[in-house]
């Protein structure tokens, strides 16, 4: 097995676009530590981004934070800025694993990972975040909700690392949350999760609402329908059934020892309606 | 991975250090294996158990899922760094507080802790259970742990040495319990004699198949260093195993056929380096799948074992009374049946040891539970007299009833025997989890009726007990469940069968109540329903029927020193309160509902109706030492500090004087095994027996009186009564050939009856009783149960002290709570502790234990055994609080949140 710890980005795809098989790349290693130890598991070549500049760092800028990929989860709850921005996406990356993981553990990493249970995706496709993508050819940009493609699988090709997340700052009247369901209390995969983003009017109405479900379907699911049943609301009880359903309808779960199929649909519902809650507060509704 | 690449420098502990680390390697195994700091544990090596936490540059990590690379040029703090010259004072504060019971997650917790206390030198719990919220401990239930490290800013005054004849009752801290706070004890995994070499399993994808190992020289030859293979035909011995020697039926090394998923078919024996090169999912094997069942749902068409037709194992029966016609005439009849899953025992260190050839004796320092058992049946494996087998136990990380049976001893003894060199091996999680014993899953039904009074009439009991692939300890489960089904109330017609079935499930053995915790549950929620058939209060009806002194038991055993009616009048004001506080919360609506439920518990302590004698030696040396030789492993419920308290007041010495000797097979008397909570009692009664001999030859020398006192003065022993004094030149006597001047050999076997056809007899010589109420929080459309608090109250006969039994407890109602909300086995999907939950710290309700003392006429000063007891409560009472919340009644465990919600639609 070959490491490496690339200085640049560039120097990094290149490593990525030139193995001839088997390359993984390295952020928190929270993942891929535990994955080495499979049996018939094989490395061939292991690429450490640490080394290079900028992906420790959140940066925000007049309208965006920048999260990069080695920036570990604990470090976005101790970022005011986002956390006072976009509360839901920090609460969810700070729900991966204890504490001694959250140090570690990665927003990009979760992304990339591509576990359909992975806490902080959906928060990220309600706040409508991007992924920064480097490649042989340049960057590019992509719709965080376009990365997983099923359980362990993404849109990435080959030589292409996900730089950094970007998210738009919140416009005002906006709250995002994030809820999930596990049967522990801490330190446990998501039966189901639930992120909001609502955006109100100003008479204090659901303006625009986004609604993205995990763990119950191969990949992350954005629930078109369960959020236009919000739009125009302020939460009434029969729009809050609407949307509940509708999240219920969208959800296609497997039944496992976690939970059945029927329990999770219905999970999803209650859990929307209490993100949804919550992200309505935070909107500043009433 | 491990191929050495360049070299690492970073700080450890202050020191500056370079380790040859290849990048991918995991920082806990450098530390570990490279720099020989074996402080820092490992339970699962992928991020779910917290005990290799350690601070990189202050912030707790976990050290398994931090590549060594990631360490270079940063501080790394571990225990063996906190330690300094003797215990800090969160150190201290643990010892204190008796927060470390086995020991193996201390260094995980303490380290955790400091990294928080760094920054909060008063924490509140929720602080605290926070910060350790990723760190697992089987044992204690966090409760003492917390305690600890809220309390560590406490200076302790030096802890007063109780005076000869206070010690059985003192709140002491653990004699062994040092080197578990400050990082060196010896665990499995710990010692690594020179030259020794790894030892790797090769197991069966398969829960059934036969198969034909290929050219295994060939496959050897191609690693990039010398690996040998050994199989069942290395075997020099009998290749047959088993805990109870008539049921022996499992083999070392399967040598054709396997019967479980995860059984040996081959070891694999080389260097460390060389092995981490090979892939051993690359030895030659082929395999020829068999139909197979893991569960009793399905009846397989050929018996696993010939010589058991049906599957059946064995049958458990006892009958008194005529049932039938006592139900078919009584006032109230409530029936029930009930499910539950495998449950793995989920210490927080897979097995692990190392054998090595000393002279013509093969040693063996492992983890294990019964020392002497593992000698004879390595010895009969290995083919060796069992003197030249010695058994070392190493410090055990938990235990639980799955280290009594035989895990890696054989293996590492074979290939100690064969390459003449030390050999260790240390089972990974998953390996652990895959191939060694389980909770029996059971199905069970029962028959309960009571008259209009609300007095039990009668009883019946059927439970089939899943006991998977091999027999270990199914009998025992078999015979115990219908001696124990009735619970601790008199039942004057009863008839109960239990029946434990082969499957090509995991192999069911001993855990922590051996059975008794399964039926415990259909009999109390049965009960709940009586009580409000009879119209009555659910304590009052448990209360009613109570075992009292001088009643017969169904096995018709007359029992004395009852303490189930105390323990249920302990409880009495904190169940009415508890009342109270569900039915004011529940007053204000909403979706969360309270709920209250008692259940109670009653468990016979040592072998049903066999031989368990119990040895002790204690014995002084010319030179004034006073060992006390104690052969029962503590794998960290108490032995080592509760049996050298016991012996403490016998004799009349003050417990601080007291060298702890073993175990070990070369130095100590067989103390049986560490189970059926038969330890504090029965080598307790040894200790008690030794001690009293020992004084009474002092006494004799020395002409004085009972009430002498005692003094070890150097090499003198002094006497003296009121104003007589004599001194005992101890340099003066001839040495015995254990080299001791005084001393003194007692054993001590219970008297015990076995069983008739009927299942009458006198299984037990002693029982303990306890009961405990449970209040939890239903949230009523998500399914999710809370436990807030659990009240319980045990009656130990004796407390000989106080903070280990609260610490069995705690640790005990933690057990009982996962069974009931979260903990299900599944062959080939849960097979680590991220699928497999356990209870953290958070999951925890606040606990208060109430200590009875009802003296039983045969424990040594009354005492009984607790270590099983504190578990079969636990998940009635919180089953019959569920129902109490929100009308479900649950009839599989665990009561994972969608079979709460589907059970309180069944309501509507
Ligand atoms: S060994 Fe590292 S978390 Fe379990
Ligand atoms: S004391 Fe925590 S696991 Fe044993």
């Amino acid at each position: 097995m070959r490491y490496e710890r690339p200085e640049t980005i560039v120097q990094a795809t290149h490593l990525l676009a030139e193995a001839d098989s088997n390359a993984f790349v390295l952020a928190g290693g929270t993942d891929l530590l535990v994955k080495m130890q499979s049996d018939g598991f094989e490395a061939d070549l292991v690429v450490d981004i640490k080394s290079i500049a900028g992906m420790g760092d959140v940066v925000e800028a007049d309208d965006t934070f920048v999260i990069g990929a080695g920036v570990p989860c604990a470090a976005l709850g101790e970022n005011d800025a986002l956390v006072a921005a976009w509360p839901g996406v920090v609460e969810a990356a700070n729900l991966i694993g204890s504490t001694q993981i959250q140090g570690r553990c990665t927003v990009v990493g979760n992304l990339c990972n591509a576990s359909p249970a992975a806490d902080s995706v959906p928060a990220l496709v309600a706040a409508g975040a991007k992924a920064k993508i480097a490649g042989l050819g340049g960057t590019r940009m992509a719709d965080v909700l376009d990365i997983p493609t099923g359980p362990g699988k993404t849109s990435l090709k080959k030589g292409e690392i996900v730089e950094a997340i970007v998210l738009d700052k919140p416009l005002a009247r906006s709250g995002d949350a994030y809820l999930r369901f596990i049967p522990r209390t801490e330190m446990d995969i998501a039966v189901v999760g639930v992120g909001i983003n609502l955006v109100l009017d100003e008479g204090g109405a659901v303006q625009s609402a986004r609604i993205a479900l995990g763990a119950v379907g191969p990949t992350v699911i954005l629930a078109e329908d369960a959020a236009q049943a919000l739009v125009g609301s302020k939460l009434e009880e029969t729009a809050l059934d609407v949307m509940a359903a509708a999240c219920s309808a969208a959800s296609h779960p497997i039944d496992d020892k976690r939970g059945t199929v029927e329990f999770r649909k219905q999970i999803a519902g209650v859990l929307a309606r209490r993100a949804a809650r919550i992200a309505f507060d935070r909107a500043g509704g009433n | 991975m491990n191929r050495p690449f360049g070299s690492l420098t970073f700080t450890v502990n202050g020191e500056r250090r370079t380790a040859a680390a290849a990048p991918g390697r995991r920082l806990s195994e450098v530390l570990r294996e490279d720099l020989k700091l074996f402080g820092t544990k490992v339970g699962c090596d992928a991020g779910d158990c917290g005990a290799c936490t350690v601070l990189l540059d202050g912030a707790p990590v976990c050290a398994c899922l931090t590549p060594a690379a990631r360490a270079s040029g940063a501080e790394i703090t571990t225990v063996e760094g906190i330690s300094g010259q003797g215990a800090n004072a969160l150190q201290r504060s643990f010892l204190r507080h008796g927060a470390a019971q086995c020991g193996i997650c201390t260094p995980g917790m303490l380290m955790a802790a400091s990294a928080l206390l760094a920054e909060t030198p008063h924490p509140t719990r929720a602080e605290v259970e926070d910060a350790i919220g990723g760190v697992l401990c089987r044992c204690t239930g966090y409760t003492k742990i917390v305690d600890a490290i809220c309390d560590a800013a406490t200076v302790d005054a030096d802890e007063a040495i109780p005076e000869p004849g206070r010690a059985v009752g003192a709140r002491i801290e653990r004699l062994d319990g040092r080197p578990k706070v400050v990082g060196t004890e010896v665990f499995g995994a710990d010692y690594l004699p020179q030259g020794a070499m790894d030892v790797r399993a090769i197991r069966s994808p398969h829960h059934a198949a036969s198969f034909t190992i290929g050219d295994t020289v060939s496959w050897a030859a191609q690693a990039p260093g010398k690996v040998q293979v050994f199989t069942a035909a290395d075997i020099p011995g009998i290749n047959c195993f088993g805990t109870i020697p008539p049921f022996a039926d499992q083999p070392a090394m399967a040598a054709s056929r396997v019967r479980l998923r995860g059984e040996a078919i081959a070891i694999v024996v080389a260097e460390t380096a060389t092995l981490d090169e090979i892939d051993l999912s690359s030895f030659p094997v082929t395999w020829h799948p068999e139909p197979c069942f893991v569960s009793l749902d399905t009846e397989p068409d050929a018996p696993l074992h010939e010589t058991r037709p049906d599957n059946l194992l064995i049958t458990g029966f006892v009958q008194t009374g005529d049932v039938d016609a006592a139900l078919a005439n009584t006032a109230h009849v409530a029936s029930g049946e009930f499910e539950t899953s495998y449950v793995e025992h989920a210490y927080i260190e897979p097995e692990a040891g190392v054998a090595w050839p000393e002279g013509h004796t093969l040693c063996i320092q492992a983890c294990t539970q019964a020392p002497v058992m593992d000698r004879d049946d390595t010895a009969r494996i290995l083919g060796l007299p069992e003197e030249k087998v010695r058994i070392i136990p190493a410090a055990a990380g938990g235990g639980f009833g799955a280290k009594l049976d035989l895990s890696l001893q054989p293996l590492i003894g074979l290939a100690a025997l064969k390459t003449g060199r030390p050999c260790r091996m240390i089972y990974s999680r998953a390996e652990s989890m895959m191939s060694t014993t389980k909770r029996h899953p059971a199905k069970m039904t029962a028959r309960i009726g009571c008259d209009a009074g609300g007095k039990i009439t009668g009883m019946v009991f059927d439970g089939d007990f899943n006991t998977g692939a091999y027999a270990s300890w199914g009998p025992t489960v078999a015979v115990r469940v219908p001696v124990h089904a009735s619970g601790p109330y008199k039942t004057p017609a009863y008839r109960a069968k239990a029946r434990a079935k082969h499957t090509n499930g995991p192999t069911a053995g001993a855990f922590r109540g051996f059975g008794v915790p399964q039926a415990a549950i259909l009999q109390e929620t049965v009960y709940d329903d009586l009580a409000e058939k009879a119209g009555l209060d659910r304590l009052a009806f448990r209360r009613l029927n109570a075992l009292q002194d001088g009643d017969r038991s169904v096995c018709g055993q007359e029992l004395h020193g009852v303490g189930i009616a105390a323990c249920l009048d302990a409880l009495r004001t904190p169940w009415h309160r508890a009342l109270d506080r569900a039915a004011e919360f529940n007053a204000a609506g909403g979706q969360a509902r309270r709920g209250v439920g008692i259940a109670s518990c009653w468990y016979g302590c040592g072998n049903t109706g066999l031989p368990n004698p119990s040895t002790i030696r204690i014995g002084i040396t010319p030179d004034g030492t006073l060992n006390i030789h104690q052969g029962a492993t503590d794998i960290g419920q108490g032995a080592n500090t509760v049996v050298t308290q016991i012996a403490a007041d016998a004799l009349g010495l003050p417990i601080a004087q007291f060298e702890l000797i073993g175990p070990d097979t070369h130095l100590t008397p067989d103390c049986g095994k560490t189970s059926a909570s038969r330890q504090t009692y029965i080598t307790g009664k040894a200790a008690l027996l030794a001690a009293q001999a020992l004084r009474r030859d002092i006494l004799a020398r020395s002409n004085m009186g009972e009430d002498a006192r005692l003094r070890l003065h150097g090499r003198t022993l002094v006497i003296t009564d009121g104003t007589a004094s004599h001194d005992i030149h101890l340099a003066d006597l001839p040495e015995n050939p254990h080299g001791y001047v005084l001393s003194a050999e007692e054993t001590y076997d219970p008297p015990t009856e076995g069983l008739d056809e009927n299942g009458q007899g006198k299984p037990y010589a002693v029982y303990g009783y306890g009961a405990q109420i449970a209040e939890v929080e239903v949230d009523m459309v998500l399914g999710t149960v809370k436990v807030h608090n659990m009240t319980a109250a045990h009656d130990v006969g004796r407390v000989v002290n106080p903070m280990l039994a609260e610490g069995q407890i705690e640790g005990g109602i933690a057990q009982g709570l996962g069974m009931a909300l979260m903990e299900e086995y599944i062959p080939g999907r849960t097979e680590n502790l991220h699928d497999y939950l356990i209870p953290t710290a958070g999951d925890m309700p606040s606990i208060e234990s109430i200590l009875i003392e009802v003296p039983d006429p045969e424990g040594p000063m009354g005492l009984k055994g607790l270590g099983e007891h504190v578990l079969i409560p636990t998940a009635p009472a919180i089953l019959n609080a569920i129902r109490h919340a929100s009308g479900a009644r649950i009839t599989r465990l665990p009561a994972l949140p969608h079979r709460v919600l589907a059970a309180i639609r069944a309501t509507r």
